[in-house]
């Protein structure tokens, strides 16, 4: 199978396939530290915490914390299409693991976001304008009462 | 919020205070898109700090240049560029970004061996000129790095503006940082620059009402919270405190060196404290080993590819409390002229030059010699922060007559 395209990515790289083997399936998951429990993220062959070096994927609860987030006004690149909202989230699970997403069901002119909010994973499509092909990838929303 | 305390370390480094001089500094022109090659940029430097320390090219035995950086002033560059073939000592632990503020240790390590008496360290890149053929500068390698082009970059967390507009958002989070506090270092550094003539934005002044109705570029940041891309080198040249004493130039002695590290390495998204820099790993050895502290610094300079990542290292050196410079941004208290810490006197990377960092280094020694074209007045200690991200490093500079 050929690489995607960049920015797409490689789902197909191992430290990160089952992170995005998940996606494909509708589930968040992580790899978690077998000795201390704490969730190992980014990729690592030993837990950062305890130095454990056996670790199971788990699924997770989809729940987690807006952490900080940026509208992208200037097109870094051809194939993204400002405006934009990008954000880190905290997982709920383990608060210090903090994945990069895009928002969704955000207005970049009006994002009306405010940091620590509540937040869910939605599942949908990585595209990109003149790039060939999607990959299913956790985006997040606000959980807002209205 | 969980923060891991131990997110990142101290590295220890030899004692090296009083044991290196700086005795000559330079720097090529600084420019917008040049045609320039970085080599021929860090050669023209080492010239202008080799006329600046009354030295000849034969005199130099040892050159320093940065790790993996391509096109840079090795000793083969060196004997191409002087037509010189006389034995050089090398080492890639210097260039500019942390290592212009460790460069002294192995140095230093070096003239105590006996393996060079003279060293000359240099710097330089062609981004400008680069930019207009899309290879190199600061975006392409984060871009080819497998955990951000895996992670990151489908998500549109990228480049560097928009890590670094993340973490401003969490520091106005978390200690009320506001965008015109942000923009008070902008506007200090330009004022800065407009007295400097060699900086990139001599003559083009910015106030904050400028600043302020300047369009976003990745909210909260603006274009002026971001560093130029520029063409540029810097050197400077090194040797014992004894050898200068013979050279009819005023020197300058390290006195104190630093080094931190973040555990998370340029994965910003994971870094325990994400509103800080390894500064508070690097500043407190330093300032051990100088005997001093940051109060009695006279003039700072950091590395400031963004204006967060000034105000995050201001903090962090203890010149004010964490949490507190923006305010202390505000009440102008980092400039030149009526500043109780004046700041990037020469501009910056915001505003002088995007020499990453060598050329701070250049402009402390020129504060504590009394010649810098924005002078702080009677500066004899002077500081530069260094940084990667990942690593951090403090320099400390003291004047030999001091």
């Amino acid at each position: 199978m050929t690489p995607p395209q960049f920015p797409l990515p490689d789902t197909e790289w191992a430290p990160a396939a089952p992170f995005w083997a998940a996606a494909a399936a509708g589930r968040l998951s992580l790899p978690r530290c077998d000795a201390c429990g704490r969730l190992v993220w980014y990729p690592a062959d030993a837990c950062r915490r305890c130095g454990g070096a056996e670790q199971t994927w788990v699924d997770l609860s989809g729940r987690g914390t807006l952490f900080s987030w940026v509208v992208v006004h200037q097109q870094f690149l051809p194939q993204y299409e400002p405006p934009y909202v990008t954000a880190l989230i905290a997982i709920n699970e383990d608060p210090a693991v903090r994945l990069a997403t895009r928002l969704v069901d955000v207005d970049p002119t009006e994002p009306g976001l405010v940091i620590d909010e509540p937040v869910v994973v939605e599942f949908g499509r990585l595209r990109f304008p003149g790039v060939d092909g999607e990959v299913p990838a956790p985006f997040w929303r606000p959980i807002r009462s209205s | 919020m969980t923060v891991d305390d131990d997110w990142g370390t101290n590295i220890p480094l030899d004692d090296i205070a009083g044991k290196v001089a700086i005795v000559g500094v330079g720097e090529s022109e600084h420019s917008r898109a040049s045609g320039r090659t970085p080599t021929a940029i860090a050669a023209a430097a080492v010239e202008a700090a080799l006329v600046d320390a009354g030295l000849a090219p034969e005199d130099v035995d040892g050159v320093m240049l940065g790790p993996g950086v391509p096109d840079q002033l090795d000793a083969a560059a060196f004997h191409a560029h002087f037509g010189t073939r006389h034995e050089l000592w090398e080492s890639q632990a210097g260039g500019g970004m942390r290592w212009a503020a460790t460069a002294p240790v192995p140095a230093a390590e070096a003239l105590a061996r006996g393996e060079a008496s003279v060293i000359v360290n240099s710097f330089a890149v062609a981004w400008a000129t680069q930019r207009g053929s899309m290879t190199g500068g600061p975006g392409q390698t984060h871009a080819e790095e497998r955990f951000k082009g895996n992670l990151e970059v489908p998500f549109g967390w990228f480049p560097q503006p928009v890590y670094f507009a993340t973490i401003a958002r969490r520091h106005m989070h978390q200690y009320g940082t506001t965008e015109a506090q942000l923009g008070a270092i902008a506007v200090a550094c330009r004022e800065h620059a407009n007295a400097t003539p060699a900086a990139v934005m001599h003559g083009r002044p910015l106030s904050l009402d400028d600043y302020l109705a300047s369009p976003y570029l990745a909210e909260p940041f603006r274009k002026e919270d971001c560093c130029l891309i520029s063409d540029g080198g810097a050197a400077y040249v090194m040797t014992t405190p004894e050898r200068a004493r013979d050279l009819d130039r005023p020197s300058v002695e390290v006195a104190g060196v630093g080094l931190g590290r973040s555990h998370a390495g340029t994965h910003w998204a994971q870094q325990g404290d994400f509103t800080s820099t390894p500064q508070v790993f690097a500043g407190p050895a330093a300032f051990a080993m100088a005997g001093i502290e940051p109060g009695d610094v006279d003039v700072a300079t950091a590395y400031d590819p963004f204006t967060i990542v000034s105000l995050m290292q201001i903090e962090d050196l203890g010149f004010c409390p964490k949490g507190e410079g923006g305010p202390f941004a505000e009440a102008g208290e980092l400039r030149v002229h009526g500043g109780s810490l004046p700041y990037n006197p020469h501009g910056g990377m915001l505003s002088h030059a995007y020499v990453l960092g060598i050329a701070h280094v250049v402009e402390v020694v020129r504060q504590l010699r009394g010649e810098a074209a924005n002078q702080v007045a009677g500066a004899e200690i002077g500081v530069y922060g260094g940084y990667t991200g990942p690593e951090a490093a403090t320099l400390v500079l003291r004047r030999s007559d001091s």
